[in-house]
């Protein structure tokens, strides 16, 4: 079945775009490899979170510079994107280790029953890798996003300043920002169904439902990608004013 | 030209009011997380803080790999803080183990839920944290649009819930349900999101075609393979029969994405209509195929870790009891996948349609005028 929808999915990009649906293909066989490469490690024992950080920043740059190009734009969206996981990845390491969400909640013991819980790793820092890996696809969108409209905004008007580049940075940002809350919940909103129905078969009430580990797993990832996507948009658009502004005086002045 | 974005200078009265209510959000987030973390009054069951925790055995297991696990059997300590014995010292025994793939590691000063011979972390302090910090995080970067976003996301979140009710207790068809919960979801996030006019508009409309081509589209493949290649043990929590769940989750998952697209193209498309009323259909359908290649690239990567990073725990679990990476992937990450592809599908299966959509409902209103 996901053979065939593959081959869907693969169609209708080459359909949008020839030479650019065919690079999006192929970097998500790429991100696909990286990501069982991060696993794997993980699963070897090497430190989840700094496997994590580093299988991050691999994924930002082939999202960055292969399906979009390496310019002015992608270098500075890869700039916040390293900044917003330094910031996020000490949050995220706090509230992982205060909440306790490392591990399986009552309601998965049914999936898990096979293995042998004996397994000598850590599971608070897988986690916090968790919540890491699941957070950069949301973060690099908005923050490409940003940086190329800024740059588009600064090509149609040049005369800008770097703090009227900044504020209208934040403008586009505020747009961005309802239609990527919306597509993150639906995302975990279609994740959440099973659990929800568990949870209304099995009578939860409500005080247990916010304090069962699977459900505040499942939300503090959730907020925590929405988070992510939050924090870019400032420092994107700070970066992205800085750069333009670095980079254009010497090109206007050659001119 | 596509980012047609004006540059807005408020003046300094919007600037100070924004301040002032960013300082009563703070303040109110304040007191709301003083309030939860001293909310024990509210629950029915014993809750516990902690004041003391000691060790009474400790033993080392090993598996069939040859891994050595550390389990330790501690005592706790603490005062109750709730019902009628509130003030009472108890003392209970927990076991933890180093990996806590199902134990916790407590700590003194954690409040802990009394659960029969269980205990639970108390966790909707930190629940309460997460949601404070993001709600003042979307005030401060996108002010009262934010807000609105976040009042649209609760919204849909109990518009949901109520559909599962009406599933679980009405018996009623869960696709549906979520078909039609989709149609009401689209029309008040967009509504909320953008006003009502005819981006809106076209919008929903646009939304509305993907679903129901999404819905064909999955049905048919569903029909065709009989979900060969999905293995089921991999959706946890399964309380129903899994033919009832597995579509009604692949739509629901896509729909958010979905209406971004959507409302990204309409809005582009008026923008463009705006700017130069005689533009040709050939011109606009080009644009929105120019914006709808940098969408598709950026927004399936979002769904692709999105979904796929939920597989890790299991992953190491397997890994750590001696599954091969082969024999692992084969059988798993079926689920994930397939969410994925079929989120994606459905962003790039919009990008079209709103494109003919918006074109057609905002050319006609061009001419009537």
């Amino acid at each position: 079945m996901n053979i065939v929808l593959m081959a869907i999915l693969f169609l209708l990009m080459l359909y949008i775009d020839k030479k650019r649906g065919l690079r999006l293909f192929l970097s998500l066989v790429f991100n696909f490899g990286i990501l069982i490469v991060i696993f794997y490690l993980v699963a070897l024992g090497f430190n989840a979170v700094v496997c994590s950080l580093i299988g991050c920043f691999a994924v930002s740059c082939i999202i960055l510079f292969f399906v979009n190009s390496d310019n002015i734009k992608t270098r500075s969206s890869l700039k916040s994107i390293s900044i917003v996981l330094v910031i996020l990845s000490v949050l995220i390491f706090a509230m992982a280790h205060l909440s306790r969400i490392a591990g399986f909640g009552y309601e998965s013991y049914e999936e898990i029953n096979m293995f042998s819980y004996d397994v000598r790793i850590d599971f608070t820092d897988i986690a916090i890798s968790m919540i890491l890996i699941s957070l950069i696809g949301a973060t690099v969108d908005s923050s490409i996003a940003i940086s190329s409209a800024l740059y588009e905004v600064y090509e149609n008007n040049r005369e800008l300043s770097k703090k009227e580049l900044f504020t209208s940075g934040m403008n586009i940002g505020k747009d961005i920002l309802c239609t990527t809350t919306n597509t993150l919940m639906f995302a975990f909103l279609g994740d959440f169904m099973t659990l929800l129905i568990w949870f209304y078969k099995c009578e939860y009430s409500f005080a247990e439902i916010v304090n069962a580990k699977t459900f505040a797993a499942e939300m503090i990832r959730i907020l925590f990608s929405a988070t992510g996507c939050l924090i870019v948009i400032p420092v994107t658009a700070y970066i992205t004013a800085c750069a333009i502004k670095k980079a254009k005086p010497e090109a206007e002045n050659a001119a | 030209m596509v980012y047609n974005v004006v540059i807005k200078t408020y003046g300094g009265k919007v600037v100070l009011m924004k301040k002032i209510i960013l300082v009563i959000m703070l303040l109110v987030s304040a007191a709301a997380l003083i309030f939860v973390y001293n909310d024990d009054f509210l629950y029915s069951r014993q809750i516990m803080k902690i004041k003391d925790i000691e060790t009474v055995s400790q033993d080392i297991s090993q598996n069939s790999l040859g891994l050595k696990e550390e389990h330790y059997k501690r005592r706790i300590k603490g005062v109750i803080t709730n019902g009628s014995e509130k003030g009472e010292e108890i003392e209970m025994i927990y076991n933890e183990t180093y990996s806590s793939v199902v134990t916790d590691k407590f700590r003194a000063g954690d409040k802990v839920i009394i659960d029969g011979k269980d205990i639970e972390l108390k966790r909707d302090f930190y629940l309460a944290v997460m949601v404070v910090i993001f709600i003042d995080l979307i005030f401060a970067v996108g002010t009262f649009k934010g807000l609105l976003s976040v009042v649209s996301v609760v919204i849909n979140s109990v518009i949901f819930y109520c559909g599962l009710y009406l599933y679980i207790s009405g018996g009623i068809n869960l696709l549906f349900l979520c078909v039609v919960e989709m149609l009401v979801f689209s029309v008040l996030s967009l509504l909320l999101a953008g006003g009502a006019n005819k981006k809106t508009l076209s919008a929903v409309a646009a939304v509305a075609c993907s679903t129901f081509i999404m819905l064909a589209l999955l049905l048919i493949v569903v029909k065709t393979t009989k979900y060969s290649g999905i293995n089921f043990n991999e959706i946890s929590f399964l309380t129903v029969p899994f033919e009832d769940v597995i579509v009604p989750e692949l739509l629901i998952g896509s729909i958010g994405a979905v209406m971004d697209v959507a409302i990204t193209i309409s809005s582009a498309m008026s923008e463009l209509i705006d700017k130069n009323s005689d533009i040709s259909s050939k011109a606009l359908n080009r644009s929105a195929r120019e914006i709808g290649k940098d969408i598709m690239s950026t927004m399936s990567n979002v769904l692709f870790f999105t979904y796929l990073c939920a597989g890790l725990p299991v992953f190491v679990l397997a890994i750590r009891n001696g599954f091969t990476l082969r024999n692992y992937i084969a059988s798993n990450f079926s689920l994930e996948l397939s969410r994925f592809l079929a989120g994606s599908i459905g962003i790039v299966i919009t990008i079209p349609i709103s494109a003919f959509v918006s074109i057609k409902i905002m050319k006609r209103g061009a001419k009537a005028k």
